[in-house]
C-alpha cells in the first residue's frame, strides 16, 4: 500500500479548525484525490461540517468533490479504551478478562491521553487501506498539547519495556499478595493501600502485549511523521488563538519540525462595496440606514482586530507562509465550508 | 417566542443563585471561559471582595483577559506538570520522604503517563488555595471540557480505590473542603450554536449527576447582535426594484437574513435551555467584534444580576 499525502490540522479551542479541515479536504478532492478526513476533536464537529452522520467508519460524503471523492470519519472517545484493549489483547483473552476487571482500568478508561488518537489512528490506517485513501486530513484536539499525542505511545512503549514495570508487576506476585521491594516500595503500599495491587496488575499486563502495542506505535509514525506529512496550525483573529498557536509552533518545530503554514480563520471582511452602493442611495430607507451602519462599525472593528493579530503573527513567524480564509457567514456549515474549500483552492500547493 | 415561554426565559434569568466563595469556570475550548473567569473575579473587586484568580497554564491568558485590571487582582498560577511533586510533600510527610518515593526510577515515568495522578494533585493545590485565602472569592480557570468532568470526579475515583491511607486522606479532603455544595459552585460557558449549547446541556447533566457539584452560571457567549427587523423589510423591497442599488440591497437583504435567521435559532435554543432543569442562572452576554477585558465582562455581568 503507498502512504497518503498527510496533513494534520492543529489549532486552540473555537478557532475554526474542523471547519477548515473539512474545506482543505474537499479541496484537495477537487483537485482528484481520494481524501479520508478524520476528527480525533472530542467536539465531534466534523458530522455537522459536512452534513453526515459519522462514526468509526470511513463514510462516503455526498459534495460535488469533481474528479476525486471524499471520505470522513469520527471515532468517539468514549470508546477509545475499549476498542483499544481489545486491538491489544486480541491474542490474549485471559489477560484481556484481567485486565477488563482491573479496577485501576476501569478508573482510567476515558481519561488516558492519547488514547483516543492512538486509536483513531489504527482504524484511519485500516480506512486508508480499505478506501485506497491518496490524502488524508486530520482534524486535531482543540489543544495546546493536539499533537503531543504523537510522542505518548513511544513514551509508552518505553515505559512498558523498562525496569519501572518489572518492579512494579512484582509488587502484585506471590498469589497476588504485594511484595513491595525497598523502601520506595514500602513508601508506595503505605501511599496508595489497597490500589498497589491494581497498579502492578495494570501495568503487568500491559508489558504482556509490549510487542503488540509497538506494533500500532510504529503505524501511527508511519502515517504521521513519514516524509509525506505536513503540519498545519490553524488560528483566528484573537489574542488567545495567536498565543495558541504560538505555543503550537513552538511544540511541533521541537517535536516534528516546522508547520507547512498558518492558516488564519475569519481574517478578512467580506467584499462591502454593496454598503457603499446603498449608502449613497435614495431609495436607502432609514432603518436600512441604521441596519447598515450597524453592520459596518462592526465589521470595522473585526477588521481593526484580526489586523493586529494578522501583522503580529506574521512578525513572529515570518518563515511560515501564512493563509488568510474569510470571515464567512452562512447558516449552513456545509456552505462556510464550500466557500473556504475555494478560498484554500489558490492556498494549498499542488 | 411565545409570551409564556419569555417569560420563563426571563424569570430563569431574574433569579440567579447564589455564587459559592470557590468557582470553577468550565466549557469547551474557545468559548470564552478565560474572560469570564476574568469577569467574574473583576465584579468581586470591584464590589470590595477580595478575589484570586487561578490558572492552569503559563499565566498569559489570565494576564490578557485581566487588561488593566492586573494589577488589583491576585493571579495565582498552578503547573499541572510540577503539581504531583508540590501536593505530594504533606502526604508522604515530608517533602523529602517524598522525593524518595517519586523521584524512584519506577515512579518517575508513572507519574508522567498517570493523568488522574496529576489531577488530583492540581486539585489538593486548588483546595490550599481556597484555605489559605478565607473570605475571598477564587475562580478556577478549568481547562477545556471533555476532560473537565473527568476531573473533578477524581478525587472520589481515586478515594474509592485506595479506601485508606495518606492518598485516601487528600481524596477525602478535597471532597469535603472544595467540591461540596456552598463551597464551590460552576459556571459554564457556551455559545449561540444549537450543536454546543446541546453538548453544553450534557455538560450540565454530568456536573449536576456526576460531580454532584450544582452548575449556578450557565453563561451564553456572543450573542449576535440584530438590527432591526423594519432594515429587512425595507431592504427586500428596494431589492425587487432592481438595478444597481436592487443589486446592492439583495445583499443586504442576505446578511440580515442569515443574522435574524440565527437571531430565531438562539432564541428558540435558549428556550429549550431556560426550561431544563440542569440549566440553572442563564446569563447572556453579548458579542464583541474584538477581545473584551476582565472589567468590561464584570460591567455586562453586573448589568445581568450575575456578577
Amino acid at each position: 500500500m503507498s502512504r497518503p499525502q498527510t496533513y494534520v490540522c492543529a489549532g486552540g479551542g473555537g478557532v475554526g479548525k474542523t471547519t477548515a479541515s473539512a474545506a482543505l479536504a474537499l479541496t484537495l478532492a477537487r483537485r482528484g484525490e481520494r481524501v479520508l478526513v478524520v476528527s480525533i476533536d472530542p467536539a465531534r464537529r466534523l458530522a455537522d461540517a459536512l452534513g453526515v452522520k459519522l462514526g468509526g467508519h470511513a463514510t462516503a460524503v455526498q459534495m460535488d468533490a469533481g474528479d476525486g471523492a471524499l471520505f470522513a470519519m469520527m471515532p468517539d472517545p468514549r470508546d477509545s479504551m475499549q476498542t483499544f484493549i481489545n486491538i491489544l489483547f486480541e491474542n490474549e483473552p485471559e489477560a484481556l478478562e484481567r485486565m477488563l476487571k482491573n479496577r485501576l482500568y476501569q478508573m482510567l478508561e476515558n481519561a488516558v491521553p492519547g488514547m483516543h488518537e492512538l486509536v483513531a489512528m489504527t482504524l484511519t490506517w485500516r480506512a486508508v487501506d480499505e478506501h485506497e485513501v491518496s490524502a488524508l486530513v486530520i482534524d486535531t484536539a482543540p489543544s495546546r498539547n493536539a499533537v503531543d499525542f504523537i510522542s505518548y505511545p513511544d513514551r509508552l512503549a518505553k515505559l512498558l519495556g523498562g525496569r519501572a514495570v518489572t518492579w512494579l508487576s512484582a509488587l502484585a506476585r506471590s498469589d497476588g499478595e504485594q511484595r513491595p521491594k525497598g523502601r520506595a516500595g514500602k513508601l508506595l503500599d503505605r501511599v496508595l493501600g489497597p490500589a498497589v495491587g491494581d497498579l502492578a496488575g495494570f501495568f503487568g499486563e500491559l508489558a504482556r502485549v509490549r510487542g503488540r502495542f509497538v506494533e500500532l506505535n510504529e503505524g501511527m509514525a508511519e502515517l504521521l511523521l513519514g516524509s509525506r506529512s505536513s503540519y498545519l496550525v490553524v488560528a483566528a483573529p484573537t489574542g488567545a488563538a495567536r498565543d495558541d498557536a504560538a505555543y503550537l509552533i513552538r511544540r511541533l518545530e521541537k517535536l516534528i519540525g516546522r508547520p507547512a503554514a498558518l492558516i488564519v480563520n475569519a481574517a478578512m471582511a467580506p467584499e462591502r462595496a454593496w454598503a457603499q452602493t446603498l449608502s449613497g442611495a435614495s431609495e436607502t430607507t432609514a432603518a436600512m440606514g441604521r441596519a447598515i451602519e450597524l453592520l459596518e462599525r462592526e465589521a470595522e472593528r473585526r477588521a481593526r482586530a484580526s489586523q493586529k493579530v494578522v501583522e503580529s503573527l506574521q512578525r513572529r513567524h515570518a518563515n511560515i507562509p501564512l493563509w488568510r480564509l474569510p470571515f464567512v457567514e452562512a447558516l449552513s456549515p456545509r456552505e462556510v465550508v464550500e466557500q473556504l474549500s475555494t478560498a484554500l483552492s489558490s492556498l494549498v500547493p499542488a | 417566542m411565545t409570551p409564556d415561554s419569555a417569560s420563563t426565559l426571563q424569570a430563569s434569568i431574574d433569579a440567579l443563585p447564589r455564587l459559592a466563595p470557590a468557582i470553577f469556570v468550565t466549557g469547551k475550548g474557545g468559548v470564552g471561559k478565560t474572560t469570564m473567569a476574568a469577569g467574574l473575579v473583576c465584579a468581586a473587586v470591584d464590589a470590595g471582595t477580595r478575589a484570586v484568580l487561578v490558572e492552569f497554564g503559563d499565566g498569559a491568558s489570565g494576564r490578557r483577559a485581566l487588561g488593566q485590571a492586573r494589577d488589583r487582582i491576585e493571579h495565582v498560577i498552578i503547573d499541572p506538570r510540577r503539581a504531583v511533586m508540590q501536593a505530594a510533600g504533606p502526604v508522604f510527610g515530608s517533602p523529602l520522604l517524598a522525593k524518595i518515593a517519586l523521584g524512584n526510577f519506577a515512579m518517575k515515568p508513572m507519574i508522567n503517563s498517570a493523568p488522574a495522578l496529576r489531577e488530583l494533585a492540581v486539585l489538593e493545590l486548588c483546595r490550599q488555595t481556597v484555605v489559605d485565602n478565607p473570605g475571598a472569592r477564587v475562580v478556577f480557570d478549568m481547562p477545556a471540557t471533555g476532560h473537565g468532568v473527568a476531573w473533578l470526579r477524581v478525587a472520589e475515583q481515586i478515594g474509592k480505590l485506595t479506601r485508606r491511607g495518606p492518598l485516601y486522606d487528600v481524596c477525602a479532603r478535597v471532597q469535603n473542603e472544595l467540591l461540596k455544595p456552598g463551597r464551590a459552585s460552576i459556571a459554564v460557558v457556551t455559545l449561540p450554536e444549537r450543536l454546543v449549547l446541546t453538548e453544553t446541556l450534557e455538560l450540565c447533566q454530568q456536573l449536576d449527576e456526576e460531580v454532584g457539584l450544582p452548575v449556578d452560571r450557565l453563561v451564553v457567549n456572543r450573542v449576535p447582535p440584530v438590527p432591526e427587523a423594519q432594515a429587512l423589510t425595507d431592504a427586500r423591497r428596494v431589492a425587487a426594484a432592481g438595478g444597481d442599488v436592487g443589486a446592492a440591497a439583495a445583499r443586504l437583504v442576505e446578511v440580515l437574513s442569515v443574522r435574524s435567521r440565527m437571531r430565531a435559532e438562539v432564541v428558540e435554543v435558549l428556550e429549550q435551555v431556560a426550561l431544563h432543569e440542569h440549566a440553572r442562572g442563564l446569563t447572556r452576554l453579548p458579542m464583541a467584534p474584538a477581545d473584551p477585558h476582565g472589567p468590561e465582562v464584570a460591567a455586562w455581568l453586573r448589568e445581568a444580576g450575575a456578577a
